[in-house]
């Protein structure tokens, strides 16, 4: 009969039956399009196009409701099979379900922290709108320079494209009424500020407009934990009052639990509360800037446009007050989404981290699937036996599917549960890096993450294992039982597997091989100072007590004569603050720069005027600190506030400022000449910033000619930390008023500014050390199998005459030749993603010889030791009873 | 006795499935022809798609209550091999286990004189 072209309801039949199982398909698609064929003629036949139309609507209805009664009945058999498998198999189940909860465990900690902090946006109603400003000076190399008073007025005014514009700065101040004189972290902001951010207070309300104005009556917000911790919730807390700054404070309201931007604060109190920032010379000088801005775009307005207008506003305020932005600094302003603008310094060591842990779990797909063929060898008869009985190709397929599927299932259950466990630990760390890291949960976006990871990893490793041994199902039952036959393609897959991991182990090490070695780096170097037994104590004085320096001059000589009266101390001093200072880290030089002029020395035009860092210190600072002198005097008792300015410059200054010439007698002014400052003397230069940053120009004025008094530094005979308290004590007999914090050794501060890279080196390790376990278990088991598998080959060799030295040479040299081509590709791969980890090292290249050599060296010690095991059974092997097995 | 709990398993039968196996009660039958005869005794009240009709016969082949002939067509007009299946006697025992609960329940509908009917207002 000839061949017709089949009539379109069929071809349509044809295709909607392919929603039903293969195998069901393959058992009556034959049939059912013979049934469908002639009821379809006979529906046109009684009741035309209404029949063979009602037809279709019972025939769709039909297949859909017989399609997922179908699958499912195959996916229950298939677990129970799988089941059935696992557990007669309980230690490979077991291996492979643990190095896959590592890999998904690692996977799911480290996106729950990108997830919370790179890509939600902020949890502030429509936060994509949230922006962030800042000035600059370019040419300074000052990236955030903030913004007076007079400033916020101009760009509140003048700016076009927001629909609300903010400031912020973030205050210390001691709060009476409570128990204790206790210092509180008190955010000083705009009225509008929460309105901006669109908070809805808990209890009572937010700052009013007229809280804002000059002499309004203080009011206080307090935050969420500041409340719960120190009142206990206490729902009657409005309307309470306490004493700050010498004025009555009452407390209008509560927050909610919010994220805090930029940092975190006890309370909140509207911008004429605060005593320096509503004072006269903040209102009017332009050049007195303490603030940092915020603002919210108008709908339809996008950052860019924002970004045109501010810095068109800044090209006005230049025009208008050039001695404010003189045209040498490069000052111009710019507007940033809020959301990056908080998580800038975090995202290189999030990203890198999360590459770290994709590779773990690819490491761990590509064990568990070499652990699958292996098995796979094993049941090759099994398969081979269901095939020959009729089972599809597609249908086995599917069964090792459902298995691989199950395991990485469970392996991601037990990943949550790791990733659950060590959310705390990397919230801790994350929180050096960036505020939003206390948004750090797992949601149902992390699950989903999860979920697919643990069902792309088993689509990865059973669709592996799979093809590989698929090929193989037909010659199988023909070979020897040990299925040697097949072995040598599939041993070739495990090779390239082993060898991928081991590329990828090796390049996970050398991320943290680089990461501790820049680590030891910047331990060794030289901070300048001796930091053994110093002790830093934050001592705020009442400021409303001492207004005046005389007063505040006689406090600080009190303080000192005291504190070095007590037994065990050797020396003391205050200042305005310390090297290693947790804030000065975070702010970094730019947050205490200071512009000055030389005297004699004219500009160019378009030259950028000299800038160096501040610190007002007193005599002691030097000895305390073990700073050294280099040339001239320190600072002395004499140079009080009625004697001539003086200041001490550090080597890095003299470095900059006079190359060549001897800086001592030269003089400097910071205010255009109103007021110069006599260099005295040259000390040491210290690594103030971090023992990754460099030295920088500084200039270290006397305390008691500039205030500032705000940390005491104590060097002491014994453990610092044991005499906090009496030296606490003695503060206090000074004046009783003093608020007391931030209690930290020198060495301990030293400890905590190499805390990022640390825990860095510490995740990168850990990943890294669980790599190189999986990776060595991975060549071992190989190996094992694959000598298991040429028993009869080695027995044959030994029978002719081969040594078992030999032998254990050629396994060994087999094992060694995938650890060497591993390591090969890992050189290549580690060179080509250096650009990864470049900005987090210190003095260390990306491609430093001796961590490479190191890892090296250490991937093919392991990868040997591996290998020698099994190398060792093939050479024993006794080749009466190898010939006898088969 | 285990026989009887064997049935009672299957109980109650989904409408297809019984009247799949009563078609088949008076000897084996290739699919359309089961289609037919179902469509034709309910009155066109119980009509099955290809795809309920083969998804039921292959779960009714599964558990055994029915099975597919050795009897193969002699001439076949059309070129698809049709195949038939058979009543088992275990599948037998099931329809009429199900039969039996039917008539039970409606027995009991009758003593209850469910079928008497209501008078008009």
């Amino acid at each position: 009969m000839a061949k017709q072209t089949l009539p379109f309801s069929q071809k349509l039949f044809r295709a909607l039956v392919r929603v039903l199982p293969f195998d069901f398909r393959t058992n009556y698609e034959g049939e059912m399009e013979g049934v469908f064929r002639e009821q379809h003629r006979e529906a046109e036949e009684r009741g035309g196009l209404l029949g063979a139309l009602k037809l279709w609507k019972e025939t769709i209805a039909g297949i859909f409701t017989t399609a997922p009664r179908e699958h499912w009945q195959i996916l229950t058999s298939d677990c129970g099979y799988a089941f059935r498998m696992m557990r007669k198999n309980p230690g490979f189940t077991a291996v492979a379900i643990l190095t896959l909860a590592l890999g998904i465990g690692a996977n799911t900690a480290i996106f729950s922290v990108v997830h919370s902090v790179l890509l939600r946006p902020l949890p502030y109603p429509q936060g994509q709108q949230l922006i962030f400003i800042r000035q600059q000076e370019t040419k300074l190399g000052i990236p955030d320079m903030a913004f007076s008073v007079k400033e916020i007025e101009d760009y509140r005014s003048q700016n076009r494209t927001l629909a609300g514009l903010v400031e912020y700065h973030a205050m210390s101040f001691t709060l009476f009424g409570h128990g204790d004189p206790e210092r509180v972290r008190t955010g000083v902001v705009s009225a509008n500020y929460f309105d901006l951010f669109g908070v809805q207070p808990l209890l009572g309300r937010t700052f009013l407009p007229d809280d804002d104005k000059l002499g309004a009556p203080p009011v206080l917000l307090l935050s969420y934990e500041y409340w719960k911790n120190n009142f206990g919730s206490d729902p009657g807390i409005v309307g309470k009052t306490f004493e700050m700054n010498d004025k009555v404070h009452t407390v209008v309201g509560v927050l909610p639990p919010v994220p805090q931007y930029p940092n975190e604060n006890d309370v909140y109190m509207a911008t004429s509360a605060c005593p320096f920032r509503s004072n006269k010379m903040h209102l009017e000088e332009r050049d007195m800037r303490m603030m940092e801005v915020f603002g919210r775009l108008k709908p339809g307005v996008t950052v860019a446009q924002a970004n045109a207008d501010v810095s068109t506003i800044a090209a006005g305020l230049k025009a208008a007050y050039p001695k404010s932005y003189p045209e040498n600094v490069g000052f111009t302003s710019s507007a940033a989404p809020l959301r990056e603008e908080l998580t800038r310094e975090a995202r290189p060591t999030l990203l890198l981290l999360l590459a770290a842990a994709a590779f773990v779990l690819l490491i761990a797909c590509a064990n568990v699937a070499n652990l699958t063929l292996a098995r796979m060898a094993k049941r090759e008869r099994e398969l081979a036996v269901r095939s020959a009985l009729g089972a599809g190709r597609s249908r086995l397929l599917r069964q090792l599917l459902t298995e691989s599927f199950l395991m990485a299932f469970a392996g991601g259950v037990l990943g949550l549960l790791l990733a659950y466990g060590s959310l705390d630990l990397l919230t801790d760390f994350v929180g050096r890096l960036t505020p939003r890291a206390r948004e750090i949960h797992i949601d149902s976006g992390v699950l989903l993450f999860t979920l697919a990871a643990a069902l792309g990893t088993s689509l990865v490793f059973g669709t592996l294992s799979a093809l590989f041994s698929r090929a193989n199902l037909a010659s199988s039952l023909k070979e020897g039982s040990t299925g040697a036959g097949s072995g040598y393609r599939q041993n070739r897959v495990r090779s390239a597997l082993i060898v991928c991991q081991i590329a990828f182990s090796f390049m996970l090490l050398i991320g943290a091989g680089l990461m501790i070695r820049s680590l030891i780096k910047m331990q060794q170097v030289d901070a300048g100072i001796v930091p053994q037994r110093v002790l830093a104590m934050r001592t705020m004085f009442n400021w409303s007590k001492y207004t005046a320096a005389e007063k505040t001059n006689v406090v600080v000589q009190k303080l000192l004569d005291r504190v070095k009266s007590e037994p065990g101390v050797l020396s003391a001093a205050i200042s305005s603050r310390y090297p290693f200072e947790p804030e000065a880290i975070t702010g970094g030089p730019e947050s205490v720069s200071f512009q000055f002029q030389i005297e004699g020395r004219a500009l160019e035009p378009g030259q950028a005027p000299p800038v160096s860092t501040f610190a007002a210190v007193s005599p002691d600072y030097f000895k305390t600190l073990g700073i050294p002198l280099k040339g001239g005097r320190l600072l002395a008792e004499t140079d009080i506030d009625k004697a001539p300015p003086v200041a001490v410059i550090n080597e890095a200054a003299k470095r900059q400022f006079w190359p060549n010439e001897d800086p001592i007698g030269k003089r400097v002014s910071g205010d255009a000449g109103d007021h110069w400052v006599t260099i005295v003397g040259v000390v040491g230069d210290v690594r103030e910033f971090g023992l990754d940053h460099p030295p920088t120009a500084e200039f270290y004025a006397s305390q008691a000619q500039n205030a500032q008094p705000s940390t005491l530094i104590v060097r002491t005979i014994s453990e610092p930390r044991r005499m906090a308290e009496a030296l606490t004590r003695a503060v206090h007999d000074v004046d009783p008023q003093t608020a007391v914090t931030h209690v930290l050794t020198l060495e301990q501060a030293r400890y905590e500014s190499m805390a990022s890279p640390r825990v860095t080196a510490s995740l990168l390790g850990i990943f890294a050390g669980l790599a190189l376990v999986i990776a060595t278990a991975g060549i071992g088991g190989i190996m094992a199998l694959m000598v298991s598998q040429r028993v009869r080959e080695i027995g044959i060799r030994i029978a002719l005459g081969a040594r078992p030295a030999s032998i254990l040479q050629m396994v060994l040299g087999q094992g060694m030749l995938l650890a060497v081509l591993g390591v090969g590709i890992g050189i290549a791969g580690a060179i080509a993603l250096t650009g990864l980890v470049k900005s987090l090292l210190f003095e260390v290249p990306p491609t430093d010889v001796l961590t490479f050599s190191g890892v090296g060296l250490t991937l093919l010690a392991a990868a040997a030791l591996a290998s020698y095991l099994p190398a060792r059974r093939a050479a024993a092997v006794d080749p009466n009873v190898a010939l006898r097995a088969d | 006795m285990t026989k009887k709990r064997e049935t009672q398993s299957f109980l109650p039968l989904t409408p297809a499935m019984f009247h799949i196996l009563l078609a088949l009660a008076d000897g084996e039958k290739h699919g359309y022809a089961i289609l037919k005869e179902v469509s034709r005794r309910t009155d066109d009240k119980v009509r099955l798609s290809a795809g309920t009709l083969y998804g039921n016969l292959a779960r009714l082949e599964g558990a055994g209550l029915i099975a597919e002939s050795d009897r193969r067509p002699e001439v076949v007009l059309d070129d698809e091999r049709r195949r038939y299946y058979l009543l088992t006697e275990f599948g037998r025992d099931v329809a009429v286990a199900e039969a039996e609960r039917m008539e039970e329940a409606l027995g009991q509908a009758r003593a209850k004189k469910l079928f008497r009917k209501p008078k008009l207002a």
